[in-house]
């Protein structure tokens, strides 16, 4: 996967930068044909780089890079733009996106689709309109993405699923109908249906994808927590 | 020796050797007075009680001048903040320094912060106005948006200091995503 490479104008997210020596930085970029790439862009944290204000989070970058091992290096950077920037709530919902992405997502694996849903999710977030809907389709393509797709419109036996009947989501298996009230937490056929069909206009449907998406996102991410989550939960707590 | 120096920022492992043989080699009072400054540091420095900044005092100087306008506080990121805000001359408020930022990927939140703390210094009853001066980074950003609904809830005035073209700085020099932001937060004039 580390063959040599040479990039040029390639559309890119900054996901994540820490410092490195004295005056650089390591870029985790998501790219929409080279997946998550490991860059170290040489003195973007010089007092007058170039870089400063063209490195900047949740806002459409085009790279370019070069380099043939684990860590690229950044040749060209310029901004794209066009969105404005993410401010409150909606940049810590972004954090949040961010995180799933470098937790999830290996890299330099090109994921085109999942680069087109992350760039409208922001957009979304940026909007400040109902962030919802653009959340639960991040994370549903996020897994699909990943090879863990949801089963929704059948049951873990194959059959349809029943908008009237209520469903218990058993993880890589799909949902299976709960008869009479097992004490398990369960969703209603119907939320799978509107998942399904991308519909996410009815309130119950919003609370009950959520949770379900809670639980598998938990289950592979192997249980260990959300950093952004629990800073978004604590921040609410003032 | 290497490895205990290798804990500062930039320092590699060949930096950290080449120091470590400088100073038991070249410069061996050097050394004794770097290890005394040292020791001597984390002895007597700790946070002001009311601005968070280092002092060796329970509370610094800064806080207890009485030509500062209590009615300002200004708070800020880092220390270094604090000396970009004294060069403008134009600042005779107090300050909080809040030692990070909001940054969610490695875990820093409000309880890393002490929110609770600024909270608490801010309503002092003096406190008219809270000043929010960290960084025009997505980091930044963030911690002034939390800061700004938590001391509004509190019923304190909150502002945040201006972004845009640089003084003296033509248009065509300035990076397009500043121009942008510029555009967009344009007032009437």
């Amino acid at each position: 996967m580390s063959a040599k490479q040479r990039v040029d104008a390639q559309p890119a997210f900054l996901l994540h930068s820490r410092p490195y020596s004295e005056t650089s930085l390591v870029l985790d970029v998501f790219s929409r044909d080279y997946g998550r790439v490991a860059l170290l862009a040489r003195g973007a944290r010089r007092p007058r780089s170039a870089l400063r204000g063209v490195l900047i989070g949740f806002q459409g970058l085009e790279l370019g890079w070069f380099g043939g091992g684990e860590v690229k290096t950044l040749a060209r950077a310029e901004w794209q733009g066009g969105q404005p920037l993410l401010a409150g709530r909606g940049l810590l919902l972004g954090y949040y996106l961010n995180e799933l992405l470098v937790r999830l997502l290996p890299r330099e694996d090109g994921h085109p689709l999942l680069f087109d849903a992350y760039a409208s999710a922001l957009a979304a977030l940026a909007g400040g309109a109902g962030d919802a809907p653009e959340l639960r389709r991040f994370e549903q393509i996020l897994l699909r993405e990943i090879g863990y797709g949801l089963s929704l419109a059948h049951d873990a036996e194959g059959a349809a699923v029943d908008g009237q009947l209520r469903y218990r989501y058993l993880v890589e298996r799909g949902p299976i109908p709960v008869r009479g009230d097992e004490g398990m937490p369960s969703l209603s056929g119907k939320t799978l249906l509107d998942m399904a069909a991308d519909d996410y206009r009815d309130p119950c449907t919003q609370a009950e994808s959520k949770g379900l998406m809670r639980q598998l996102l938990a289950h592979y991410l192997n249980g260990k927590p959300l950093q952004s989550r629990r800073v978004f939960m604590e921040l609410q707590e003032f | 020796m290497v490895e205990a120096l290798r804990c500062l920022p930039g320092v590699g492992p060949k930096s950290a050797q080449r120091m470590a043989y400088h100073l038991l080699q070249h410069d061996r009072h050097g050394a004794k007075r770097l290890a005394a400054a040292l020791s001597g540091a984390l002895e007597v420095l700790h946070h002001c009680s009311r601005c968070n900044n280092f002092t060796e005092q329970e509370i610094c100087e800064r806080c207890l001048s009485s030509r500062r306008d209590p009615s300002q506080l200004c708070v800020i990121e880092m220390p270094v903040d604090l000396n970009s805000m004294e060069l403008t001359h134009a600042y005779n408020g107090l300050y909080y320094v809040l030692m990070g930022r909001l940054s969610p990927l490695d875990g820093v939140g409000p309880r890393e912060l002490a929110f609770e703390r600024l909270l608490q210094r801010a309503g002092d009853g003096l406190v008219k106005e809270v000043i929010l001066a960290t960084n025009y980074t997505n980091e930044g950003e963030a911690t002034a948006h939390y800061l700004s609904e938590m001391l509004r809830a509190r019923g304190i005035r909150v502002s945040r200091i201006a972004r845009g073209v640089p003084v003296g700085g033509e248009l065509e020099f300035t990076d397009a995503a500043t121009v942008a932001q510029a555009l967009i937060e344009r007032r009437d004039y």
